[in-house]
C-alpha cells in the first residue's frame, strides 16, 4: 500500500485536456471595398456581359435664338456604354469522416461557417483589385519624406477633392451634424477613401484630420471607418491594395481609391445567387469516406464614371 | 490515387514567355519540347517544377530542372539557373501580380527616344517590367514599361520617351505580369502629339487592353504642362502596336505642350498622367458595315491575370518555351494526400 498525499503526479486526471466552452475567433479582415459600389442584377439566359449606358449631358454653348427663322444646331445625344464580364468564384473543403467521427467541435457547421466568410472576404478583394487596377491615381507630392509618391498630406487630399468637385461628383456619406458634446466637431457630406491600415497613423497626422471618435455621432458609424480628413472619410482595411517596391525609392505604394456615388458598379447574377452546398459522402468517394462543402458565387463589377473616382498612390512616413 | 494529372496542353512557341493558367493549382509540372527533342545541340529538351508541398525540395522562382541535348541521343540534366542563366519556371499564386524575383540593377538608361536600357538580365521580347529606385531619370521612378529588343545585356523601352531628360545611371526592375487584376487597365501616358486629333503614347501596348470605339478618361497632373486634357474623356479611333500608340478624338491643337516634369523638380512634381477605361461609343455603321463597342473580349471589366499560373520563361532555345516555332507539351499533376 502506498502511503502518502494523493495528488496530480499519481492521480492524473482521466482526460487530459477539456475544450472551452468557446471557440476563439477566427480571423477576418475589414470588408471596406464594396459598400460603396452601386448593386445591379443581371438576368439569366442573356450572357455573361452587363452593358450599363449613360447619357452624356447635352452642351450648354450657345443656343440662343436670334429671331431670324433659323434653328439652333442639332446635338447628337453622345451615349456611353459601360460592359462588364460575369465571373464565377468558388471554394471547396473535402472532409474525411474521421475528422467528424473524432473531432470535438463541429467541424461541418465550423467549416460552412468559414466558407460563408470566404465569400465576403473574396467579394471584397475583387472589388478592391477593380479599384486598383483601373482608376487614374495621382502620387502625393505634399508629406515631405522625400519619396514619389510621398506620405498624404491635406493638400493632397485637397487636390483630389477639387477633382471630384469639378467633375460633378455627388458624396456618398451624408453629415454627421454638430451637438454638444464636447471636443466634437461636426462632419461634412463626404465622398469616400479606402486605404490600407498601414496608412493610419500617417491619417493621424493630416492636417485637420477629425478621428472617428471626435465626430459628433457614433450612431451608425462603421467599425471600419477610421477618420474624416477634407471632404473624405477613410475606411481602412489590412488588405487595402499596395504594390511592393514600387515607390521611387523603392518602397511599397498604397493606392487610395476616393470617390461618390454611382462610381463604381458591383453586379450580381440572378439565378445564381451566392450558394453553400454539401455533398455527401456516398457521392464524393467510392467507398463513402470523404464529404464535400462548397461556396459559389457569381460576379461582375466596373468603373462606371470616371470623373467621379480618383484617388492617391501614398507611401508612408516611417 | 496519389499523383493526380489535373491538366495538360500543348503550344507553339514565339520565343517569348508563356503563361499556363491553373484553376486547381499544382504540385508538379513539366514540359517537353518535341521539336527540340529531334535536334543535337544543346537546347532544352523537358523541364520539371516542384511546388510548395516538396517544402526545402521546392523549386525557386524562374528555376527548375532543365534537361538539355548532349549530342543526338545524349542528355545532360542542370537547372536553368546555372551559370549561364536562363528562364525556367515561376508559379504565381496571387494578383495584383508582382513575380517573386529578386531586383535586378539597372546600370544605365540612355536619354533617348525610346530608352535604351543597360541591365543584365534574363527578359524576353514584350515582358513588362516595373522601373524603381532611379539615380538620375527621378521622373520615372515608379513606372512600367514593355520592352523589346532584348539581349543579355540589356533592352529598348518603346513607350519610354526621354530625349531632353537627364540619363538614368542606376536603378531597379521587377517583372509584372502582362495584365493586372482587372482588365481594362490605366495606363502611363508618356508621349503626347498635338493635333485636330490626339496621339497618345503609353508605356506599354495599348493594343494589349483596348480596341477602337474605347473610351478612355485622362488624368493630367499640371507638372506635365497640357492641363487642358485633364479630365477630359476620348474615343480611341486607332491603334498602333508597333508604336505603343493610339488616337483620340480630341482636338488638342490648342493645348499647351505635354512635357516630362524635369529631374531636379523631383519628388516633389506630382506624377504621373495615365489614363482610364471609361466605357465605350457603340456604333454601327450600316453603309460601312464597321461596328465598334462590340468587342467583348477586351471592353468588358474583367480579370486580367488569371491566378495562379505557371510561367514558363523565354528567351531562345535553352530556356523553358525553347526557340520560335517549337511545340511544348506540357502536363501539371496534383498530390491527393
Amino acid at each position: 500500500m502506498a502511503t502518502g498525499i494523493t495528488n496530480i503526479n499519481n492521480m492524473a486526471p482521466e482526460l487530459p485536456l477539456q475544450f472551452s466552452e468557446d471557440l476563439l475567433s477566427t480571423p477576418m479582415f475589414n470588408l471596406i471595398h464594396s459598400f460603396g459600389a452601386d448593386l445591379h442584377y443581371a438576368d439569366a439566359h442573356i450572357g455573361k456581359t452587363t452593358r450599363m449606358s449613360r447619357y452624356e449631358r447635352l452642351s450648354t454653348n450657345g443656343g440662343q435664338l436670334d429671331g431670324s427663322g433659323i434653328d439652333p444646331a442639332p446635338e447628337v445625344v453622345v451615349r456611353s456604354d459601360i460592359d462588364a464580364t460575369m465571373e464565377i468564384y468558388a471554394k471547396t473543403v473535402v472532409i474525411n469522416e474521421q475528422v467528424t467521427l473524432y473531432e470535438n467541435d463541429k467541424v461541418l457547421t465550423k467549416f460552412t461557417s468559414l466558407l460563408g466568410q470566404w465569400m465576403r472576404e473574396k467579394e471584397d478583394l475583387l472589388m478592391r483589385d477593380l479599384y486598383s487596377s483601373s482608376v487614374s491615381y495621382i502620387n502625393a507630392v505634399g508629406g515631405g519624406n522625400g519619396d514619389q509618391p510621398s506620405n498624404i498630406s491635406r493638400a493632397d487630399v485637397n487636390n483630389i477633392e477639387r477633382i471630384l468637385l469639378g467633375n460633378d461628383a455627388r458624396t456618398m456619406l451624408e453629415s454627421v451634424e454638430a451637438t454638444r458634446m464636447i471636443g466634437t466637431s461636426p462632419t461634412r457630406d463626404a465622398f469616400i477613401a479606402l486605404a490600407s491600415t498601414d496608412v493610419s497613423s500617417d491619417l493621424q497626422n493630416v492636417s485637420g484630420v477629425l478621428l472617428k471618435n471626435n465626430y459628433p455621432n457614433q450612431d451608425g458609424l462603421r467599425p471600419e471607418e477610421y477618420c474624416s480628413i477634407s471632404r473624405f472619410r477613410f475606411f481602412v482595411s489590412s488588405k487595402g491594395a499596395k504594390i511592393p517596391g514600387a515607390s521611387l525609392l523603392g518602397n511599397t505604394v498604397y493606392t487610395i481609391p476616393m470617390f461618390g456615388v454611382e462610381a463604381a458598379a458591383k453586379i450580381e447574377q440572378n439565378n445564381y445567387s451566392a450558394i453553400l452546398g454539401y455533398r455527401p459522402p456516398y457521392v464524393v468517394s467510392s467507398v463513402a469516406q470523404n464529404s464535400q462543402l462548397y461556396a459559389k458565387f457569381a460576379i461582375a463589377r466596373a468603373i462606371t464614371n470616371q470623373n467621379w473616382i480618383s484617388g492617391l498612390n501614398v507611401t508612408t512616413l516611417a | 490515387m496519389a499523383f493526380t494529372i489535373l491538366d495538360g496542353g500543348s503550344f507553339v512557341s514565339d520565343a517569348g514567355s508563356k503563361d499556363i493558367i491553373l484553376p486547381s493549382s499544382a504540385d508538379y509540372f513539366k514540359f517537353t519540347n518535341v521539336t527540340q527533342m529531334a535536334a543535337s545541340g544543346s537546347t532544352c529538351v523537358a523541364g520539371e517544377w516542384f511546388g510548395p508541398k516538396f517544402l526545402t525540395g521546392q523549386t525557386a522562382a524562374n528555376d527548375g530542372i532543365r534537361w538539355r541535348k548532349a549530342g543526338s541521343h545524349a542528355i545532360l540534366i542542370d537547372t536553368f539557373a546555372t551559370s549561364t542563366a536562363t528562364n525556367g519556371f515561376t508559379y504565381i499564386t496571387e494578383s495584383p501580380v508582382v513575380e517573386a524575383q529578386a531586383a535586378n540593377a539597372i546600370t544605365a538608361i540612355t536619354a533617348a527616344s525610346p530608352a535604351v536600357f543597360s541591365q543584365t538580365n534574363t527578359y524576353a521580347a514584350g515582358d513588362i517590367i516595373r522601373i524603381y529606385g532611379t539615380t538620375g531619370m527621378l521622373q520615372y521612378g515608379g513606372i512600367d514599361i514593355q520592352i523589346s529588343t532584348v539581349t543579355g545585356s540589356g533592352y529598348t523601352a518603346i513607350g519610354l520617351r526621354a530625349a531632353g531628360l537627364t540619363a538614368g545611371t542606376a536603378g531597379f526592375t521587377r517583372r509584372i505580369s502582362r495584365y493586372n487584376a482587372v482588365d481594362p487597365e490605366y495606363m502611363y501616358v508618356t508621349e503626347i502629339t498635338k493635333g485636330s486629333t490626339t496621339l497618345v503614347r503609353t508605356s506599354i501596348d495599348p493594343t494589349l487592353y483596348y480596341v477602337v470605339g474605347m473610351k478612355v478618361r485622362f488624368s493630367v497632373p499640371s507638372s506635365f504642362g497640357m492641363i487642358q486634357l485633364d479630365g477630359l474623356t476620348g474615343t480611341i479611333t486607332a491603334l498602333s502596336s508597333a508604336d505603343y500608340t493610339m488616337t483620340v478624338d480630341i482636338d488638342s491643337s490648342a493645348f499647351t505642350t505635354f512635357a516630362f516634369p524635369l529631374t531636379t523638380l523631383s519628388p516633389t512634381a506630382r506624377l504621373f498622367a495615365t489614363l482610364a477605361p471609361a466605357g465605350a461609343s457603340t456604333q454601327y455603321n450600316p453603309n460601312t458595315m464597321v461596328q465598334t463597342g462590340y468587342n467583348f473580349t477586351l471592353q468588358p471589366f474583367h480579370t486580367g491575370q488569371f491566378t495562379p499560373f505557371m510561367r514558363l520563361g523565354g528567351g531562345g532555345a535553352g530556356n523553358a518555351t525553347g526557340a520560335e516555332n517549337d511545340v511544348i507539351n506540357w502536363l501539371a499533376y496534383k498530390l491527393e494526400s
